[in-house]
């Protein structure tokens, strides 16, 4: 005998069924135990768990709203007596995706020779798809992304655009992107920023 | 690696997705629902391929699903405690004529709906339906009354 057939007979319900054959109404459905599908015993609580999984669900497209996901771009600020930078960008981005990064550097004091140097973080597992206006010079300092940009006279500001594309595959929580500017070797200023990248 | 475990998750999700959605949205495939499930598979192939134009990687995330789905059967047929889990349970919504309003409520299937698939199976009214039953599959299916 099947499991569900002997189930069947042992519940209470079938009491019910029996009395319906005896006057000719058609017989429960095979499979079909009257407690458990009828009267859902045992199965109040499904119902419970389905709503708390559904609000799961709807909880990550709210998350993605209050940018939890990204790509919402933030704007970090320093300033210093000698200059003030300002970062636009996302700190949080996700696979595949393509976001601008604009650096905003304002000289109040004269800079001869400003160089912006980015912390490996920033190509780590993305393309650095533009940089306008083009730097005077790139180079790598000890490992670091070092951008020369040139003389920014006292009380004007040089904006540099970046274009980033993230690879699909690249994950990655809060890995370190700071941005530093400096007058030749003079250090001017570090910018704290981090990358949170999601699958 | 990563593309036989983006097509696990992704696996996972839509499961516990047409899990939880309920059955009454599984039962009807209406033209919107037609778009709606050609976005979805849109979305999802994105998801998981991303930029692999391979036919390695499509081979990956087709054996991936293919070995998933079958065990999801397996367990489904091998270990019966988990079929509720897995596959659901049926649910009578109409016996001797009646519907069980809790059971239809539960289901958000209206009086409006269980007419209209019963009228599907040329059965006039549910007057003459001895059980209705909706399955695991979404579909209600009915059984009439012995006309003698």
């Amino acid at each position: 005998m099947f499991e569900s057939c002997r189930a069947h007979s042992a519940v209470p319900g079938r009491r019910t069924a029996s009395r319906a054959e005896s006057t000719g109404v058609a017989e429960i459905p095979d499979s079909i135990v009257l407690r458990r599908h009828r009267d859902l015993q045992g199965r109040h609580k499904d119902v419970w768990v389905r709503r708390g999984l559904l609000t799961l669900v709807a909880v990550v497209p709210i998350l993605g709203l209050f940018n939890v996901f990204g790509q919402r771009p933030g704007k970090p600020t320093v300033a210093t007596s000698a200059a003030r930078l300002q970062l636009y960008a996302p700190s949080r981005a996700r696979g595949g995706l393509l976001y601008e990064a604009r650096f905003r550097i304002t000289a109040r004091q004269d800079i001869k020779k400003a160089i912006l140097v980015l912390d490996p973080g920033w190509v780590e597992g993305q393309q650095m798809n533009t940089v306008e206006p083009s730097p005077l010079g790139q180079a790598s300092r000890d490992g670091q992304l070092e951008f020369t940009l040139g003389h920014i006279p006292q009380g004007q500001s040089f904006l540099l655009f970046t274009q980033f594309q993230v690879n699909p595959t690249n994950v990655a929580w809060r890995r370190p992107a700071n941005v530093e500017l400096f007058d030749g070797t003079k250090h001017l200023l570090t910018l704290k920023h981090h990358l949170t990248i999601y699958p | 690696m990563d593309i036989a475990l983006r097509s696990a998750v992704i696996f996972v999700f839509i499961y516990v997705l047409m899990r939880i959605v309920g059955r009454r949205e599984l039962s009807s495939l209406e033209p919107f629902d037609l778009i709606l499930l050609v976005v979805l598979g849109d979305s999802v192939q994105q998801a998981v391929t991303q930029d692999d134009y391979s036919v390695t990687g499509a081979v990956i995330v087709v054996a991936t699903i293919a070995l998933l789905q079958v065990s999801v059967s397996y367990l489904n047929f091998k270990v019966p405690r988990l079929r509720p889990i897995l596959d659901g349970e049926p649910i009578v919504i109409v016996q001797d004529g009646k519907v069980i309003e809790g059971n239809a409520r539960r289901e958000r299937l209206t009086l409006d709906d269980i007419a209209e698939a019963a009228r599907l199976q040329q059965i006039a009214s549910l007057q003459d339906v001895q059980w209705a039953v909706l399955e695991t599959s979404g579909e209600l299916s009915f059984i009439e009354k012995q006309k003698n």
